[in-house]
Parts: C-alpha cells; structure tokens; sequence
C-alpha cells in the first residue's frame, strides 16, 4: 500500500494550479485533505504523474455571505466549515450533513470541495448540493464558469470537471422563507461508513404553517445524489400533512434506481429510500415548527 | 480459600501502561537493521489456477530490486509448513508452486531497497494464469463431485470424526421432546491495528538467523528452524518485541520462513510487513467459518438429557492448526450444563477461500453459540424463561469438580450465582419492563442472555485427540527469577506478549510471594535461545502458567533466602521469619538478616553460604499444565484445559423494523474467573473480548463472491465496530477460586468474547419472536435482519 512514484507541487496561487494543469493534463491530479485521494494512491487505484496540493491557497479558504447564498471555498476543511456559526444559522441542514460525513479525523483533513469532485453517489455534502440546488464555480486559465450541483455530479465518481478546471467554491442558497427546517437522514453499516441510503428533505413554510417551499433528495441510491425538487414542489400550498409526506416518499422511491453490494440488496435500498425519505421530509416539518 | 493477597488482586496501575501510552512501545516497525531490504508480495486473483508461467524480466529491471522469487525455488529449499492433524500428503509453503488455490495467495515476493519499490516491481512481474474449477461453500466442497483442493490428499475433508459419548440414543429415545435447527459463525476473525510483521537477518559467519516478529505462537522457533532445515539453535527469535495486537492470531510462520529465506539469499536483514491487503486477503487469518446442525432431546420439566453436534468447519485452501479449533471445544462441549449424552461430530473441510488461523477462544466462542441457541430454543419450545431453563440445567456449586461426558473435569464454577449477580446488576425486571413498554410503543426489542464457559490453561490435548500419530502432552511454561547485587528482582519469561500484561502478571506474582514491591520488579523477555521453555500465551493460559511459573520460582527463592538466614542465624529453617523479604529468628526479631544482607552473602560470600548452594540468587521453575499428562481413550475422551471461567451476558437490544438497524441499549456480563491477578488487565480483556463479540455477530465477515473473490478484504467492507457502536459495557465479577492453581487463577484472555455474539443473537432473536422470525447466522448486519423481517412482511400480507 505505497502510492505509485508521484512528483508533488505545492501550488503558490490558483493561477499556478491551474497552469500546473494544463500543463500536466489528465497525468495531473489536485489534492487538498487527502481524505479519498490518498487511499486511492495507496491501493494503486490511481496513479497520477503529478499532484498539486491547493491546501494552502487563501483563495480557496473562505466562507462568506454574499447576500442570499453561503459561500464555501473548495479548500475549506470540513471540521472548519462545520465550527462556523454561519453554517448553521444559513444553512443549518449543512450542519445535519456534516455531523454524517466519516470521522472527526477525517473531518479535520477532509475538505468540501474534495468531497464534492470526487462525487461519491453516498456523499453527505454531493447530497447538500443537489437538495439545494448548490452552484458550483470552476475555474480554469479559459476562464470561470458556474454549474448546477445536478450538472457538476455526473455519475459515481464522476463529475463535469474538465481535465484543466479546478472547483473554486461552491454556492448554498440561503432558503428566505418564514420558517425553514431541514432534516438529513442515513443508514450507514457503522456510524462513519458511507451511507447505504441517505436522504435530506428542507422545507418552507409562511406564518401559516402553509408550505412555500420544498426539497428533497437520496444519496446512495443511484449513480449519484438524486434531487426530487420537482416532485417536492407539490407540497408547496399544503400544510405538510403526514399523508402526503409519505407519499411523496414513495413516489421518490419508487423513481430510484439503487444497486447492489455486500452491504445491501438493490430492493434494501428502494425499501430505506422511502422510509429515509419519509423521516427526512417528517423531521424538516417538525424543524421548521409544525408538529404530526 | 480465605487468603489474604497483598498486590494480587489490588487495583494497580499495569507496568505496561506508562509505555504504550506514551507511544514508547517497540513493535518490529520500530527496528531498523542498517541496510534492511523490504518485501512485496504479487498475489493470485484467481481462486483456482495453474501457474502457466511468470515472466520477472521487466521487474528485476527496476530500480531498487534486488531479488525476485518464485514458488519453484523457494519449495525446493525449504520443507512444507506443520498441518495440525493427520494429512501427510497435504503440503503448504509461503509461495504457490505450479497451482494456486486461493484468491490472494502468495506467489512471487520481490526484495528491494524500499518498500514502495518493491510494490513498483511487483507490479510489472507478470504470471499467467490458467483457471480451474473452484469451490467456496464448505457444503459443496464435501461433495464426490467437488474440485480437489489437494488432489493428492483425495478428498477436500481435512478431519472427521463422531465422538459419542454417553447414552445418546436412549436419550433421545426416551426424552419427551425435541428440537433441531442450524445455526452459522460467520467467517470473521480478530483484526489488530497492527498486522503481521517480520524482519530477519542471517549472519554467515556464524550461521545464526536473527528474527523479530510480531508473534503468538507455540513452538514458532522449532517450526520455522524445521522448515529452513536448520538446527534449532540456528534461530533466534527475539521475544522482546512489542506486539500490536494478536488475539490468537499472529503465526506468521509462513511470513517468517519466507523472510528469513529471502534474508540469506539477499545477505541483507529483510523486513515484511503485510499492508493491510496483504494482511487480509493472503495473511492467512480468517478465523472460524463455522456451522452447526444441532439436535436436542429434553423433557417438558426443561431438563436436557441428550445433544447432537454436527459442526462443519471451513478451514479455506490450507492449514496449520486450524482443524483443531473444532478439538478445543470438546474441552466444554456441554458449556455450564449436566448433559450426560452428547454426539459430536467434527468436520474439517477446505475450500478455495483464505486459510484459518487461531483466534480467541480457538474454536470455543462458535461453539458457545450453538450451545446457548441451543437454550434459547428449548425454552421457546417449552414456553419456558431461558433464565429458568439454564438455572434448571447448571451444574450446581456442590457438583464439583465435575466430570463431563467428553472426559474433562470442570474445577470449580458458581454459575447460579454469577447469573444472579448478572441480572441484579442490571436490574432484570427493569430491562423486562423496558423491553415490554419498546414493543408496546410498537419497537422491536429483545433481551439477550448467555451463560458461557471460557476453558484455560491452555495446553494442546485436543491434538492427540484429533491425530492418534501425535502423542503430545507437555504443555509446560516457566519462569526465572534474579536477584541481582544491588537486590533489584528481574523476571524472565520466555515468550512474547500481545497486549495481555504479562509484565504486569510476573511482576505481581514475584512481588506477592517475595512480599517486595512489583513497581520495582523488572520483567524482560529473554530470546528463544536464552528462554526456558514456554508454549506462548495461547489457550486463555498465563495467568495459571506464567503465573504459576513466577510462583514456583519465587518460591524457590524464597527458600533459597530461608536457608541462607538460617545458615547465618544458626537456627532451623523452620524458626526462620520472613516478612518483606527480610528474615529474623521467630520470637527474637533483633536476630535477623536483611534482603541486602542475604543479596550480598549469596552474591559476594561463598564463605558464608551453606554447603551445596549455589552462589549467586536465581531460581527457575517449568510446569507442566495441571490435570494435564494424559492421553485420550479409544472413544475419545480426555481432560483437555484444567480450569473454567464463567460468564453470563445480559443485553437488551432495540431494532429498527424500518431499517433492520440493530442498537444495543445496555450490556452487563457477569464473570468469575477465580483470582484475579490484576482487574484492571482481566477487565480490559473482558470489555475487548464484548466488543469482539458484537463485530463477529452484527458486523464483520470476510464474504466471499461466488467468482471466488474475497469481497470484504479492506475495513471499508470488512466492519469492525467502532466506539459508536460499542455500548457502554457494564461487568460485575464474581470469585470462584480454581483448587488448581497457585493462587486460585483462572484465565481470562478470552473473555467476553466467549458470549457476547451469543448473547446479542439470542437478543436479536428475542426482538424478532413477535413477528414470528428467526435468525441464524452471524453476522446478522442490518441487511440480514431486513431481509428475515421482510419476509415476515410478505408472509403475513
């Protein structure tokens, strides 16, 4: 378990990271925490000519309120994201994520945006992204761009970033509504373990009690994080009632497409897509103040 | 026994403890040998297949490399590996030659100046395979049609035998009822932090190989000398090496042999350290694969009067000492109960899988299962509480010593009253009422009990019961104690430690019978040239055998001193005082001899030593395990371990129907292993030994594909609980002493383990009899129980 030889540079700006890319290519890989990367180095799984560690860019370290989006530089560790106030009073069911993403020793290397390039479908954060519909800025020495979190997570382990591109930030909006509660939900083999089915429901609701707003999302159930923000609109003008939570769960469970492996059977995970989806949609409505 | 102990038995920091948690330990990744080379090893990937050719050419031309061997030279230099029961024709060496017959096998391993470069090499050897058939179930494989394992061995049977012992057709014949099922222990094993390490260096010169290893194994230096065909005293072990971590399985004969013929051919000191790859997929560590058919005749009053044991073992593609994990257990093979008819019937099988290797308890822990699944049905047959149903059949407090039907003496046991203890500690009719108002609140939720044997003193009878060729029954292990000049007490024990205190266990002894302070007390582990003999911490044994060894020495010292102040004194013996290893004439303490009085006179006065002692102030003792010596009768019946610890488990366990997510929700284990050395070590073992039980029941399995492939060979897929899983544990003791041993001892090394698994199956059992479904095979992961739930579901609708 040694990595295949490597040449290592510690990129001095995102300018130099990116020429380091183009540069290098495909033989080029970036790294930040490590957390994924460096197993994957060990077992041979990958072997890149080159690694250029961004870990140090002040560029990439942020975390800012730009009016109704929260901003989270790529590089920004997932154990400093998760101590930041603003985490959760902005986006609080990025607090609920993070608290399911692997270990506190993972979590004090690991970084958001590796945890987003490298798009595992099970992924806490690739699942944040999609549930609210996250932007994601990349950059490159063509310029930046801005994707959807649903266009950026391709596919397991895939993602929309070109071989030259280098993940900037990424973007959570900053639900505006009356009240707003969130729920993330996962079953995992052990605590820390990627989950086997995971799902994050946040919805909106007026000084009524009548939904303005709704989402929800399953990770581990299909090539990668799936948002059913659509179906979610549904909800929006009821009162959340149990009944159609339920069965807007079942109707998302019924549309995914979950495979199997040693830990769970492709119907386990169609059957916890519906009972996650349901405690996620039930635990966002009793967050954002009405009860069952 | 009312003895009073001054240090044994007192809560006292380990002499260990400062060490390892200050990161000060030494295990064989902190020795460094100038110009040490480093081993990478190319695995098979297939489960079956001919060796057509390995090309070496591109990767003896790496940088780094400095020698690549093949099976074909490495098994013409050196001899087949023990196989621990009657198989002549079965060979098995560190690297394949001409076949391979497990995924993982070792076939090429590639020396070089570093590790990375050998890892760079060994991915450019190239071999060519040829596939051939392959089986993974142990069922198949014992089939006529089956692919051969070994062709020239003839069978993929490795051992089977049905003991019979007692009336067991009458019983069955005349009890009112019966009951059968199968229950399956999951293919896990123990998975220390640290893996299987090695480095060895050959001095020419002197025709002396070196070894440090992260060891546990009986007759390691014999085995490894043999099969490099040297004389044993041309291996040097080191013992005073730091193990992380064993739990039964650290042989890395085959590791060591390999290493140490490497090592001579490099004329360099060669280090491996399997990574973890390597580790669990071609470590040879898998640990006990196991089922059960179980039949069992009992009347309506809940007494058992019969029991018929079929257990299959699937000991993979080799073995050592594996098969006999299925003999152990003949050592308590009716656990805490009168049963006075018992067929057992052991079957040792192979298949294309990892090979076995001993882990905690070496077979008992399964067997325990099969036992208490074996309770928990009768009740449920009966209608009957598994608490009453166990008091009904425990061999009672006055029976003892107790002679069970395979031929082993039980020394001693309280069991009735270490279960009471259990269930007061845990408040019983609480964690009923708990349960009660779970599945009120429309939960799943069950209480889980065991109440399991641990056997110790480990010494090997079940090896000439398993193989009539092999007549062993010396099992002894020793110590030696010094006193030096300036009156410093040093231990030496002869053997290497996993963890288990033994510094702390020597220390303790030596200091109770010498009455001196075990802080002072140093404890060292001589090398396998130095050493008196031992037979390594295997079998639950040190604290009975090192133990006993420490005291039989510190006797002899004691006595040494006695006759020394008497000498001087001129007095008897028997006036002679001893008190913290001072002396003074009974009835006239001013007349008296110091410790440094006497420590000089031996050391420095021979004109004042009496006649035939010897200078200097050492003693050594070597004993052979108690009850041991003999060997078993023509039906199979023979006292295996001399002494037998308890423990009762009680758990309530909460499952989420929706998911199948078990959750324990509190633990207690009652347990009595007589006199306990130090609390702290026997506790330790107890919590690790539970912890060890709840991944081998809920969590870890080295699963296979039907491909032949291992699908859990990383701890991604190979689950070991963490602390997030691991309730808070709670244990009450109990005291029984052993009339046995020095001080009443009984081993503890194996605690927990022995029935915890067993515990939380009839736990998750329990939550699931409501719904009308059952579980029976470990580990019962949260997909094992939403698939019996679910079928309930489709059942019922």
């Amino acid at each position: 378990m040694k990595a295949a030889p490597f040449e290592y540079v510690r990129a001095e700006s995102l300018d130099h990271a990116c020429q380091m890319l183009v540069q290098h290519g495909d033989e080029a890989k970036l790294i930040a925490g490590g957390q994924s990367l460096v197993p994957m180095l060990a077992m041979r799984l990958l072997a890149p000519a080159w690694l250029v560690d961004i870990h140090g860019l002040s560029e990439l370290q942020q975390i800012a309120i730009a009016e109704d989006q929260l901003v989270i530089g790529a590089a920004v560790r997932q154990c400093v994201a998760d101590a930041d106030p603003r985490l959760n009073s902005a986006v609080p069911l990025l607090s609920r994520a993070l608290h399911w993403v692997g270990h506190a020793a993972t979590r004090n290397r690991g970084t958001v945006g590796g945890s987003l390039a490298h798009a595992d479908p099970s992924a806490e954060l690739a699942l944040s992204a999609a549930l609210l519909e996250a932007t994601l800025t990349l950059r490159s020495e063509r310029g930046s761009r801005q994707v959807a979190a649903g266009d950026f997570l391709i596919g397991p382990m895939m993602t929309c970033l070109e071989a030259d591109e280098c993940l900037l930030e990424v973007r959570f909006p900053i639900w505006q509504e009356a009240r707003t509660g969130s729920a993330f939900e996962e079953i995992s083999a052990r605590h820390g373990d990627f989950a086997i089915v995971s799902a994050a429901a946040q919805v909106g609701v007026d000084q009524t009690g009548r939904c303005t707003r709704a989402a929800l999302a399953i990770g581990g159930a299909g090539p990668s994080a799936l948002a059913f923000n659509d179906l979610a609109r549904r909800l929006v003008g009821t009162r959340l009632e149990d009944g159609l939570l339920r069965d807007l769960a079942q109707q998302v469970a019924a549309k995914v497409e979950p495979t199997s492996d040693l830990q769970a059977s492709a119907a386990y995970r169609h059957h916890l897509a519906g009972v996650l989806a349901e405690r996620a949609l039930l635990g966002a409505k009793r967050d954002a103040g009405l009860s069952s | 026994m009312e003895q009073a102990f001054k240090y044994i038995g007192a809560k006292r920091r380990t002499k260990e403890a400062p060490r390892f948690l200050t990161g000060s330990g030494r295990f064989v990744a902190d020795i460094h040998l100038p110009g040490m080379k480093h081993v990478a090893i190319v695995a098979s990937p297939h489960p079956s297949a001919r060796i057509i050719s390995i090309n070496t050419e591109a990767a003896r031309a790496m940088p780094g490399v400095r020698y690549i061997l093949d099976g074909e030279e490495f098994c013409a230099h050196t001899d087949t590996l023990y196989v621990g029961v009657d198989a002549p024709k079965l060979k098995r060496y560190a690297l394949a030659r001409d076949v391979v017959r497990y995924s993982g096998e070792w076939v090429v391993a590639v020396v070089a100046d570093s590790r990375a470069q050998a890892e760079d090499a060994a991915e450019l050897v190239e071999v060519e395979y040829q596939a051939t058939p392959h089986v993974i179930d142990p069922e198949l494989s014992l089939r006529d049609d089956a692919p051969l394992i070994h062709p020239e061995h003839g069978s993929n049977q490795l051992y089977h035998r049905k003991f019979v012992w007692g009336p067991v057709e009458a019983a069955f014949r005349e009890a009112e009822e019966r009951v059968s099922f199968r229950v399956t222990w999951g293919r896990s094993s123990t998975v220390p932090i640290e893996t299987f390490g090695v480095l060895a260096q050959w001095h020419e010169a002197d025709q002396l190989l070196d070894v440090w290893a992260s060891i546990q194994m009986p007759k390691y230096p014999d085995q490894l000398a043999r099969a490099l065909r040297l004389p044993g005293n041309a291996v040097r072990v080191h013992y005073d090496v730091d193990v992380g971590g064993s739990f039964g399985l650290k042989r890395g004969i085959k590791h060591t042999v390999l290493v140490s013929y490497l090592a001579r051919k490099v004329g360099a000191p060669v280090r491996f350290i399997e990574d973890r790859l390597e580790n669990m997929r071609g470590g040879d560590m898998h640990g006990p694969d196991r089922f059960f058919d179980v039949e069992v005749a009992f009347n309506r009053d809940g007494i058992i009067k019969g029991l018929r044991i079929r257990a299959v073992d699937d000991v993979g593609a080799y073995a050592g000492r594996s098969p006999l994990q299925l003999g152990k257990p003949v050592s308590a093979i009716c656990g805490p109960y009168q049963i006075h008819a018992i067929e057992y019937e052991p079957t040792s099988v192979m298949t294309n899988k990892t090979p076995q290797e001993a882990v905690r308890g070496f077979g008992q822990a399964p067997t325990n299962l099969a036992l208490e699944r074996t309770m928990d049905h009768v009740a449920r047959h009966l209608g009957m509480d598994p608490i009453e149903l166990r008091r009904k059949n425990f061999i009672r407090k006055d029976q003892f010593p107790y002679l069970i039907p395979s031929g082993s003496t039980y020394d001693s046991g309280d069991y009735h009253t270490v279960l009471d203890k259990a269930l007061a500690a845990i408040d019983y009719p609480e964690l009923l009422r708990q349960r009660d108002s779970l599945r009120a609140a429309g939960a799943l939720a069950g209480i889980g009990i065991s109440t399991c044997l641990e056997p110790s003193g480990g010494n090997s009878a079940f090896e000439p019961l398993f193989n009539a060729k092999n007549d062993t029954t010396t099992w002894m292990d020793s110590c030696l104690v010094r006193v030096d000049l300036s009156g410093a007490i040093t231990g030496v024990m002869g053997t290497s430690s996993a963890g288990q205190g033994h510094e702390t266990l020597v220390a303790t002894v030596l200091g109770e019978v010498l009455e001196r302070e075990p802080d002072k007390i140093r404890v060292v582990h001589a090398d396998s040239l130095n050493a008196l003999p031992s037979n390594s911490p295997v079998g639950s044994r040190m604290a009975i055998m090192l133990g006993g060894a420490a005291a039989g020495a510190a006797r002899k010292l004691k006595a040494t001193l006695i006759r020394l102040a008497a000498h001087n004194l001129g007095c008897a013996i028997d006036d002679i005082e001893y008190a913290d290893g001072n002396t003074s004439v009974r009835g006239n303490p001013e007349r008296g001899l110091s410790w440094d009085k006497l420590v000089e006179i031996a050391h420095r006065k021979f004109h004042l030593l009496p006649p035939e002692m010897e200078p200097g102030l050492q003693a050594s003792f070597v004993w052979e395990v108690p009850t041991g010596g003999g060997l078993p009768t023509e039906d199979g019946r023979i006292q295996i371990y001399p002494c037998y610890s308890f423990e009762a488990h009680v758990l309530l366990i909460k499952i989420d129907a929706d998911t199948g997510r078990p959750k324990i929700l509190k633990y207690l284990c009652g347990h009595d292993c007589g006199v306990m050395i130090n609390p702290d070590v026997v506790h330790g073992m107890t919590y690790g030994g539970i912890a060890h039980g709840i991944g081998a029941a809920l969590y870890e399995k080295f699963a296979y594909t039907e491909e032949g492939e291992l699908a859990s060979g990383t701890l991604m897929d190979y689950l070991i609980p963490s602390s997030m899983e691991v309730p808070e544990l709670h244990i009450v003791d109990h005291c029984t002493p052993s009339p046995l041993t020095t001080f009443g001892q009984k081993g503890s090394g194996e605690s927990g383990y022995l029935g915890s698994a067993a515990a939380i199956c009839n736990a998750v059992n329990d939550a699931l009899a409501p719904r009308g479904k059952s579980i029976e095979t470990l580990p019962m992961s949260n997909l094992a129980i939403w698939n019996t739930l679910h079928a309930t579901l489709s059942a019922t609708r």
